[in-house]
Order: C-alpha cells, then sequence, then structure tokens
C-alpha cells in the first residue's frame, strides 16, 4: 500500500453510502464526473481521514510507440482488481466492486440480490440471480406505472422497509452481457425515494412461451428464497435472519415460471390487491 | 464425536420462526433449511433422550392430531440429511415417505415432515456477475470470482 501511497494522485473522491466510507483516487485529473456517474446512488461526501476501501485508479498514459497498449491498472486498497487497455472496462470493474462491497460491508442494511418496484404504497421484490430477467420484468412493470427502486439491490432496514437503490437500469438490448443504462426518467417512470414495506415477492424464472400460473409459497420458503439472495448472509447470518424476518410481515409470497414480460407483469401488481397472482377476470 | 442413541437437535444453528415453519442457518456449512411445521416440531424434541416413539407421542398431544412413529421416523431421516443433528451412534432407521403417508392417511391432519435447503450464495455469486466463457477484467465481475488469462470468466 506504500508504494501505492507514493504515486502521484491527480485528485480523490470520499464517499458515504448506505454507512459505508470509501474513496476513489486516480492518477489523471479530469476524471471525477466520470467517476461520480458509477458510485451507488445517494451518495454524499466523506471527509473520514481513513476510508473502509480505498480504490487507486492507474489511468495509462497513451504510448509515443506504435504497437504498445498501455494497461489502465485498477486497485482496492492493495490488492490489484483490474487491469486493461481500455479504460471503460476498469471502470466497470470499479463500479461492481463498489456497489458489491457496500452491499457487503452496510452496517445498518441489509442487500437482498433483486429488482424491486413500488406499487400501491409497498414494494414488490423480484429477487434471482444474473440473466433471469430481472430487469426486463422491472421495466415492464414500470411502464404499467410502478415506481422504480432498483434492478439489482432491495437494500432492508432494521424495521423490515425496502429502500430504494435506484441506479439506472442495465438493460440488455440483445440478450448479450453488454449492457446499456437508462435513468427511469429516460423510460418514462418515477424513481422511489420513500422507504416502503413489503407487499409481494416474486420468484420468477423465464422460459419462452410459458403461462404465468405462480404458486404461493409459505413464509418460510419464502424466507430461504430471499437469504439465498442475500449478499452479505455468510458474514452476517444473524443480522440477515432478522431483517429478513421483519422484512416479511402480510407479504405474499409466490413462484413459477413466466413467459414475456408483458404477460406476467400485470397480474404481479394485480398481487397486491388479490394476493394470489392471478389477473382479475 | 459420536453422540447417544437418540436423536438431538444441533444446537450451534442460527434459527428464526416464521409461524410455525423454522428457518435454522448452518453457519459451518453456509446453507439454510426451512423446516415446515412437522419437521420443525420434531427437531424442537430431539433432545438426545426421547426415542421416536417418545416424539411421536409428544407431538400426537402438541398438534392434538394422531402422530405415527414413522412420520417421526421420516423427519429424523430429513434433519439428519440436512445435517441438523447431532451425528448419532445409531444411525436413523430409513421410512420411505410412501410408509409415512400410509400411516397419516390420505386426509391426514399433519403435514408430512419437509427440509428444503439452499447454500447461501457468496458476495460474487449473489450479486449480479458473468458466467464461465464470458469476457471479464476482474475477478469482482465473475460468478466463479475468477477472470483467467485470456480474459474470460473460468473456474
Amino acid at each position: 500500500m506504500r508504494k501505492l501511497d507514493r504515486l502521484g494522485w491527480a485528485e480523490g473522491i470520499g464517499v458515504y453510502t448506505y454507512g459505508v466510507h470509501a474513496g476513489v483516487r486516480i492518477s489523471t485529473p479530469g476524471m471525477l464526473l466520470q467517476i461520480s456517474r458509477l458510485l451507488p446512488p445517494g451518495w454524499k461526501n466523506s471527509r473520514r481521514a481513513t476510508m473502509q476501501r480505498l480504490y487507486s485508479l492507474v489511468v495509462a498514459e497513451s504510448s509515443r510507440r506504435a504497437g504498445v497498449r498501455r494497461m489502465h491498472i485498477l486497485y482496492a486498497d492493495s490488492e490489484r482488481i483490474a487491469r486493461d487497455p481500455e479504460l471503460d472496462q476498469v471502470l466497470t470493474a470499479l463500479e461492481t466492486d463498489l456497489h458489491r462491497y457496500v452491499a457487503e460491508a452496510s452496517p445498518d442494511k441489509t442487500f437482498l440480490h433483486a429488482g424491486v418496484v413500488g406499487w400501491q404504497g409497498r414494494a414488490i421484490l423480484l429477487p434471482g440471480r444474473s440473466l433471469s430477467g430481472k430487469t426486463t420484468l422491472v421495466r415492464e412493470l414500470l411502464r404499467l406505472g410502478a415506481t422504480y427502486y432498483s434492478d439489482e439491490f432491495a437494500v432492508v432496514d432494521d424495521s423490515g422497509k425496502v429502500h430504494p437503490f435506484p441506479r439506472p437500469l442495465g438493460i440488455r438490448e440483445d440478450s448479450t452481457y453488454a449492457q446499456t443504462n437508462y435513468t427511469a426518467e429516460k423510460l418514462g417512470a418515477a424513481s422511489g425515494v420513500k422507504p416502503l414495506p413489503l407487499g409481494a415477492v416474486v420468484i420468477c424464472k423465464y422460459k419462452a412461451g410459458a403461462r404465468w400460473k405462480p404458486a404461493p409459497l409459505s413464509h418460510g420458503q419464502g424466507a430461504l428464497e430471499l437469504m439465498a439472495n442475500s449478499i452479505a448472509v455468510r458474514n452476517e447470518p444473524r443480522q440477515t435472519l432478522r431483517r429478513i424476518h421483519k422484512l416479511m410481515r402480510s407479504a405474499v409470497f409466490v413462484k413459477g415460471t413466466r413467459g414475456e414480460a408483458c404477460d406476467s407483469a400485470a397480474s404481479i401488481l394485480n398481487l397486491l390487491s388479490t394476493g394470489n397472482g392471478q389477473e382479475k377476470e | 464425536m459420536k453422540e447417544g442413541k437418540y436423536p438431538r437437535a444441533r444446537m450451534d444453528c442460527l434459527t428464526r420462526e416464521f409461524g410455525d415453519e423454522v428457518l435454522v442457518y448452518d453457519r459451518e456449512r453456509n446453507v439454510g433449511h426451512c423446516l415446515n411445521a412437522t419437521a420443525a416440531a420434531a427437531w424442537k424434541l430431539c433432545d438426545g433422550k426421547k426415542s421416536a416413539s417418545e416424539v411421536a407421542k409428544i407431538l400426537t398431544r402438541q398438534l392434538s392430531a394422531p402422530v405415527d412413529e414413522s412420520v417421526v421416523q421420516l423427519a429424523i431421516e430429513e434433519l439428519s440429511q440436512a445435517r441438523l443433528l447431532v451425528e448419532s451412534e445409531k444411525p436413523a432407521r430409513r421410512t420411505s415417505r410412501r410408509e409415512a403417508i400410509r400411516a397419516i392417511g390420505i386426509a391426514g391432519a399433519i403435514a408430512l415432515p419437509l427440509v428444503t435447503s439452499l447454500v447461501a450464495p457468496t458476495p460474487a455469486r449473489a450479486a449480479s456477475c458473468l458466467a464461465n466463457g464470458k469476457p471479464c477484467v476482474s475477478n469482482v465481475q465473475c460468478c466463479s470470482g475468477k477472470c483467467g488469462t485470456g480474459g474470460r470468466c473460468n473456474g
């Protein structure tokens, strides 16, 4: 770390978000605006002298020699975590690591990997792994008038309420891994600000052509599914279980296979009125 | 270390009750288990001092419904497979679900014991990540936590 400290740092930023202090320092001036776009939503400046995690981004200067590719390098504390000739790739790694670190280290919130929308004053959680179609479903729910909370994390506090993590939606245009980011506003939806009590948890898997016929899940089974999507359960199992327990009062849990998002979204919103996810006749 | 002849619930797990179900987190193995009402009730009575038939008698009183010993045997087997019992000298007697269903009857007043288990994810696997073979520049991007040489997730 001392060797890194001795490098010349042109600028830096201290960030406080969800109870976590983190810093980013950069070897080249003029990049703070670009970096600030990668920070977790709702961040504030931190003036702490020591950070819980410090990122050091060494930006390569362009080489005058033909055929020589300079590498941009990213460190988290003293560990090198990314090295690539494309700066965008390294910045993506910074964003991923920082968001995940915050999700893991937050002292007073539990982060669940889930899409979240607000509907009729309650939160609908869509937990699921990568490529399970969370963002597609969130986008469709927004089109039907839901409020955007997140396409990545449900953030649960000690009272069991769900806070927003409204990072731009990462939409995969052609089922590849390449994503384009859209803010909820750009998609014509509003972003939620107020923490919400939980209304429903929808665990679904995408299968082309499937008809959405969800089956109810018991609270115990639902809690198990949430645990299996919790970022910090291995490190903080007691707090995770306590917050999941608080979260779950009077929520509806369903599980099923869905076809196209547009065919299931309306009945998911309906869960909060009917409690069974079936569309009203 | 092997324990006595009667089943005993592990005490080193974290538990939370959700109605009559119990969520158990095994910190040693990083596995979560959901015990349905019957499995949970049986687990709570496994103190190393009671036989399956004694547990069945107590459950019959607690649940105000007849609970056959074979149902308790099935619960013990499920709990044992989920490693929620201290290893016993005497292995759990194998009971088929069919045997237990027969004992309960088709319209049984209690549910068959059921333990559902899910492995707790590592932070890398729990958050959005790239599958093996996808291009990467950092370990943090890969579900496996490993961005191999050649810039592809592996492991």
